[in-house]
């Protein structure tokens, strides 16, 4: 093909500019906000490390902070695994088993707002589904979950890797129907059992899936903001609220512009740095001879 | 893709009944903890309200036998408004899939024919962002809207804020996925295909319209089909630019209902299911291409 060398550019040009108003342009605008103070009435002003320092020495921050670092160090495995396995449940030849791979992936299409509800309703603490059967069971006083601050971040991981986890199995299920058969053909005849097989051949070939879903669901679970949003509003006493509604609420809630932008950055900070340390340790466990 | 033929078959002893039994009464059951939130849904829309928090709970749909079964959907569309938070909802994903289709192609199409300088780094930048928090540019993007682009839009009689469009626009701008899912498609389109028409004098943008698009027709109607998808549970935009109730999508318009009428579930419930309904639809009709770019790019 020939062509003038701007062409290219034109094809680009609403990639570029998008990339200027709604990502990178306000990327670099939250970091120089979060140098300033600024409620967005009168014009911003620059207050140095004065967010930072305050954010650091905030005990709600602390407390959001270590939320989020247990949500996503549960969220996390527990989607990994949740996801693997179903993908090996639907990756048996049988009939009917796209039927199955669709009901397993609705919870990933449905919005959150409207699952909430029900969940809402299982996890209740008079009426709901859970604590009905724990009191049939015999126990005499379970768990307020939602309205209990040891309790309230952990069911929002539940349903959380309920409403996430079929994505990673699509992504796994790719994974499993690309390792070549003659593997299996030959761990066979070598007398390897099915667990065998698993373990010595399945997992292996499926180590650079893992590692790309885990990347994935990590930056899924430093973002997470519709399940608190709409199940907990942060509650019972910022109990559950992890740095992403934490925020939204300090920008618009309490229209703290500059601050909110500080704990943005920190977020991207933690985010990088548990990302960063997973690619150090990437050559250790995944698997790659091709 | 792989042919099925080609697909690894655990074992091959379909002939064992015991086995097959306890396969799928595995699957069943799976199936069943997945989709429980959806069935109680559904059936807690025909209960009537004495019905609903009867513990144990009951399994009786009592409201279909009486005189209004479909009383509280009825209601959602006359008394609520669910009728314009769909079309408003349906307006947006619609618009907004499209505008992933039309700047992701044209992108992709750069990112895997054209040799230009800075194309790596431009690439960079787009997966780079995928990375970003939409929490790190929500708020400078809010504040940018409110006092550069509504001023400006409302000097010319227009409006941002408390319009569909902050909504919608976005979409025609930049989709990192989108364009990664089509420049890998675009990347295995034989260069033959376009030589033919370099020779016959079509211009870079008549191989982009006329071989390249129609041939990834699968391929932009799954990165249609999931950005629809997106769209249509967006909360977070709408949270932020909407405050006219005519405005509202199912997702704002069902948060709100859920704060104003908090004791009605089984009216809350039917609005949860009329604004999952649409998709599970699409979704079942349109599964093979929603399955096949997700396993390309891993990314909704």
């Amino acid at each position: 093909m020939r062509y003038k060398a701007y062409i290219p550019y034109l094809f680009l040009l609403p990639t570029l500019l998008g990339l200027v108003l709604f990502s990178l342009g306000p990327t670099v605008a939250s970091f120089l906000l979060s140098f300033t103070e600024w409620r967005g009435t009168v014009l911003p002003q620059f207050i140095g490390l004065g967010n930072y320092r305050e954010l650091l020495s905030s005990r709600i921050f602390w407390q959001v902070l270590r939320n989020t670092l247990a949500y996503v160090a549960i969220y996390t495995p527990a989607t990994v695994a949740v996801g693997l396995g179903l993908a090996l449940l639907v990756n048996q030849k049988l009939k009917y088993i796209a039927f199955f791979r669709g009901i397993y992936y609705l919870p990933a299409i449905t919005s959150m707002v409207a699952v909430a509800l029900v969940w809402n309703w299982i996890f209740a603490s008079r009426y709901g589904l859970i604590n009905y059967i724990l009191r049939t069971l015999g126990s005499s006083r379970p768990p307020n979950w939602l309205a209990d601050r040891d309790t309230a971040l952990y069911v929002l991981v539940i349903v959380s890797v309920w409403k996430s986890a079929g994505l990673p199995m699509m992504v796994f299920l790719a994974g499993l129907q690309g390792i070549p058969k003659n593997l299996y053909e030959a761990a066979r005849v070598d007398g390897a059992t099915r667990w065998h097989q698993f373990w010595y051949v399945t997992l292996p070939m499926l180590t650079p899936i893992t590692f790309f879903v885990l990347i994935v669901t990590l930056f899924d679970a430093f973002r997470t903001f519709e399940v608190t949003f709409v199940m907990t509003q942060g509650g019972p006493l910022n109990a559950s609220t992890t740095l992403p509604y934490y925020i939204y609420q300090n920008a618009f809630e309490f229209f703290r512009y500059g601050f909110s932008s500080a704990a943005a950055y920190l977020l991207l900070l933690v985010a990088l740095i548990i990302t960063f340390i997973n690619f150090r340790f990437r050559s250790r466990w995944v698997h790659t001879n091709n | 893709m792989r042919s099925q033929s080609d697909i690894y078959v655990p074992h091959r002893h379909t002939k064992q009944p015991i086995k097959l039994v306890l396969q799928y009464a595995l699957l069943a059951i799976v199936a069943f903890l997945m989709a429980f939130p959806f069935l109680w849904m559904v059936l807690t829309t025909f209960k009537t309200s004495g019905n609903i928090f009867r513990l144990p709970p009951s399994l009786i749909p009592d409201k279909l036998f009486g005189e209004d079964p479909f009383g509280n959907y009825r209601l959602l569309f006359s008394d609520y408004n669910f009728l314009r938070y769909a079309l408003n909802t349906f307006v947006v994903a619609t618009l907004a899939a499209l505008g992933q289709i039309i700047t992701c192609s044209l992108a992709a199409f750069a990112f895997a024919r054209l040799t230009f300088k800075g194309s790596r780094v431009i690439f960079g930048l787009l997966l780079a962002t995928l990375v970003l928090p939409i929490e790190v540019t929500i708020v400078p993007e809010y504040l940018i809207a409110l006092l550069v682009y509504e001023p400006a839009l409302q000097a010319i009689g227009l409006r941002w804020i408390d319009s569909l469009a902050p909504l919608i626009v976005p979409s025609f701008f930049v989709g990192a996925t989108g364009t990664f899912l089509l420049r890998e498609f675009f990347s295995t389109i034989p260069r033959d295909l376009e030589e033919a028409a370099v020779i016959d004098g079509a211009s870079v943008f008549a191989i982009y319209r006329r071989i390249f698009l129609p041939l990834a027709t699968p391929a932009l109607i799954t990165l249609f089909l999931l950005a629809f998808i997106t769209n249509w549970n967006d909360l977070l935009r709408a949270v932020l630019y909407i405050k006219s109730p005519n405005l509202r999508t199912l997702p704002i318009g069902l948060a709100l209902f859920q704060d104003e009428y908090a004791t009605q579930w089984d009216l809350l419930l039917a609005g949860s299911v009329v604004t999952i309904l649409p998709l599970i639809i699409v979704y079942i009709f349109m599964q093979k291409y929603i399955v096949e770019g997700i396993a390309t790019t891993g990314i909704k």
